[in-house]
């Protein structure tokens, strides 16, 4: 008796799940992702290295210039051609996502590591919009623009063991940056960023960094040593 | 057995819980009960918190059902407010006007009756009115913690009129969302009232959480069956073309989101068969609910005041139609994002024939003007072709060929365009992709007209006006250019969207139309409940 009663029970719960489920907007789960706007890439030559940040396709979200984000869309981001690329399933299709179309994109890498990119209209050399890496969101934002450039070298043969005299090579950039003051270039290294604050700073700086035990070695030091120092209030010279 | 019978118990008192919750809340309040055919009816609506829609519909029908007119208003704050246009051709009687959200609105629906007058009916030709009964009455409390001050007994029209509403602190803490401050014309023998239905049957559709759903049906017209893997194609024509899909799956329908527009839209909805002999038919859903149930009439003797009321009410606006005084003003909406392009991609090119020599037709006007676009018409059959720039060959499949946004397959449609037909060109010399859908190059024509007249309606092709949300409203200043010329509002102060303070300043002037007014302040408590404070006063 009571079995059966715990089954009617179950069967009510499943019915009333069921009917709440029927309510919800399922008929076109995700209406942002038909407005991916974009272009057949070609592709890109084979040498060592690669164009690619990432050369797996990874799921990730994208957030249209109207702000509306779309998500679970597989992307790559082509650090040669400063271009996203996604993978469309439905017609089999890699496509170069227009960047006019986007604010940005972000993804979780290999390493489960998200990685946030962002459109900025960058006014240097080279005029125009990038995806910039940001690795420190805040007062004075810290990006990166992952450049892969395509470079001579001496020859090599393939692994198709055809000659080749070009490989691609990372030229990663790195800035801080304000909307109001613009872009500031860094390198990573203790030197080229204690200059970027003013003399009476760089001791206490480096006091902080000691304190810490930071050693700026590389990118993830590098970020971990400007998130304490803009904790503390300091201020990069722009 | 002990934990089934908690259970079930716990069930059954949710379900009661739930149940007791839907009640409060809702709330439909118009600016007057009694108007004129042709005038505006401004509305306020009320939604319980818990609602899972952005869109709420306000219509009105008449006492047998049949839907006049209708909005679909945005909710914001648990709130709505818009306005209806009363057809000038309605016939003197009872309406009803009803507010529901779509997805339940065989669920939950509410009304409110009012009068209408028609402007060329004579004078005493109704002598009966119809009133609702038996239905779930909506209450209002009369609130003792507002007063409204400043008001006298009489005023001389067009004279300047003020007021302060006193809120008490304590009561404004109470209050959910905005007030409705509003001073019209009243009488006193017509008291309209608002009823909420509810029921258990029907079904729940999707709620439009973001906009309004536009569905329909695609049905292969040899078999009668629901047509699949169709795509339906929604275009709404403008200098940057709105466009979206929707591939069928088994059950035929389509569904579009409209978030983003306001007012009323031209569109298109169409779709092309996967075979060429395939015949297919586009049944469009209603956007409004259907009738349904209706409620019960009973009759009643119109009274001597309102029908002396209701002829000055047809004079007043008769002379409003003749001296042109706008009742209401729209609000555009204000459109953020304007770095927009369209849907088929930035162009490579665009090109304005009107800027060369006139051509005589589209062959000429693509060979002489149009790069890497391939337009022959050998032997009566058109073929079109674009060059893909990046690998420099042209595509072997026709280009995507749009006119003014809206996709046609038919070539001897633009054949004969010359110069004078067209604006501009856009060309894309590439294989676009937007969504799923893949143009192997783009070829968008914009028409001098924008009246896309070539393409004719059929089974496939749709062309509709669509109401999407309404614009905000608010209403027209005194505007008299003469002294001589009256002014004949019958409603002078009308703010939905009051924030509730301790001192509320109403100012306005007194129309010309002589009469019964009342100032009434309303509003929302936080558990539901609805409240009104009101003073009468009279124009001589």
């Amino acid at each position: 008796m009571s079995n059966r009663i715990k089954h009617i029970l179950l069967l009510v719960l499943a019915l009333s799940f069921g009917s709440l489920v029927t309510a919800q907007e399922t008929q076109n789960v995700n209406w942002e992702a038909q407005k991916i706007k974009g272009v057949r890439p070609l592709p890109d030559a084979v040498y060592n290295g690669s164009p690619f940040l990432n050369d797996s396709w990874l799921p990730g979200k994208i957030e249209f210039a109207d702000g509306e984000i779309a998500d679970s869309i597989y992307m790559k981001y082509s650090s040669f051609k400063d271009e996203l690329i996604y993978f469309n399933k439905t017609i089999s299709a890699q496509i170069m996502i227009d960047k006019a179309s986007l604010n940005g994109f972000s993804f979780a890498d290999k390493n489960n590591k998200m990685r946030v990119f962002r459109k900025q209209h960058f006014d240097g050399f080279m005029k125009g919009d990038r995806y910039f890496e940001v690795l420190a969101d805040g007062e004075t934002d810290l990006l990166a623009y992952r450049k892969v450039n395509m470079n001579g070298v001496a020859p090599y043969h393939d692994v198709n063991g055809i000659l080749k005299n070009m490989e691609y090579s990372t030229d990663y950039q790195f800035y801080f940056y304000t909307p109001e003051k613009g872009y500031n270039s860094v390198r990573l290294n203790r030197s080229a960023f204690l200059a970027k604050f003013v003399k009476t700073d760089q001791k206490p700086i480096k006091k902080l960094l000691r304190k810490n035990k930071i050693f700026i070695l590389d990118e993830d030091s590098f970020i971990d040593a400007w998130k304490t120092i803009e904790k503390e209030g300091f201020k990069v010279v722009f | 057995m002990k934990k089934i019978i908690i259970i079930l118990l716990f069930l059954i008192l949710y379900s009661v819980a739930a149940n007791a919750q839907k009640t409060p809340g809702f709330g439909l309040f118009t600016d007057r009960d009694i108007y004129v055919s042709g005038e505006t009816l401004l509305a306020k609506i009320y939604i319980p918190e818990a609602n899972s829609s952005r869109i709420i519909y306000l219509d009105l029908v008449n006492r047998y059902g049949t839907r006049i007119s209708g909005v679909p208003l945005e909710i914001r704050n648990s709130q709505a407010d818009g306005f209806l246009i009363l057809p000038d051709s309605l016939s003197t009687g009872n309406y009803l006007l009803r507010t529901y959200q779509k997805h339940n609105a065989g669920k939950q629906m509410v009304m409110r009756e009012i009068w209408i007058s028609n402007r060329f009916d004579e004078p005493g030709k109704t002598i009966e009115m119809n009133r609702v009964e038996n239905l779930n009455k909506i209450q209002e409390k009369e609130s003792n913690q507002i007063s409204i001050e400043g008001i006298e007994q009489q005023y001389q029209i067009n004279q300047p009129f003020g007021s302060n509403i006193k809120i008490n602190p304590t009561f404004l803490n109470e209050i959910d969302g905005e007030l409705i401050v509003s001073v019209a014309q009243t009488d006193p023998s017509f008291a309209a009232d608002a009823f909420l239905l509810q029921s258990d049957s029907g079904n729940d559709g999707m709620p439009e959480k973001r906009g309004i759903i536009l569905s329909g049906i695609v049905t292969d017209k040899k078999t009668n069956e629901a047509a699949t893997n169709i795509t339906v194609y929604l275009t709404i024509p403008d200098t940057v073309p709105g466009f979206q899909y929707y591939n069928t799956k088994k059950d035929g329908r389509f569904y579009f989101l409209l978030d983003k527009y306001y007012g009323s839209v031209e569109a298109v909805i169409q779709c092309f068969g996967n075979t060429p002999d395939q015949r297919l038919k586009i049944s469009l859903d209603d956007l409004f609910a259907a009738a349904g149930e209706l409620p019960e009439f009973r009759q009643e003797p119109i009274q001597e005041t309102f029908r002396n009321n209701t002829v000055r009410n047809i004079d007043a606006v008769t002379f409003q139609k003749v001296f042109a005084q706008k009742q209401i003003i729209l609000n555009a909406p204000v459109l953020t994002n304007q770095k927009t392009y369209p849907y088929y991609g930035k162009a490579t090119e665009t090109v304005d024939p009107q800027l060369f020599i006139d051509l005589p037709d589209f062959t000429e006007i693509s060979r002489e003007l149009l790069p890497g676009v391939k337009f022959r018409n050998y032997n009566n059959e058109p073929t079109l072709q674009v060059l893909n720039s990046q690998l420099r060959y042209f595509f072997e499949e026709a280009p995507l060929l749009l006119i003014d946004g809206i996709p046609i397959r038919d070539l001897n449609v633009i054949k004969d365009m010359g110069t004078s037909d067209i604006d501009r060109v856009d060309i894309c010399r590439s294989e676009r992709f937007y969504g799923d859908l893949r143009f192997p190059g783009v070829v968008a024509i914009y028409t001098t007209k924008s009246d896309y007249p070539m393409l004719s309606e059929s089974d496939q092709l749709i062309r509709l006006t669509l109401e999407t949300i309404q614009e905000t409203v608010s209403l027209a200043e005194t505007n008299i250019p003469e002294p001589n010329i009256p002014d004949l509002r019958q409603v002078v102060y009308w703010n939905p969207k009051v924030k509730p303070a301790e001192n509320i300043s109403v100012k306005c002037s007194i129309s010309s139309v002589q009469g019964l007014y009342k100032i009434i302040v309303r509003g929302k408590l936080k558990d539901g409940t609805l409240f009104f404070s009101e003073k009468q006063f009279e124009v001589k």
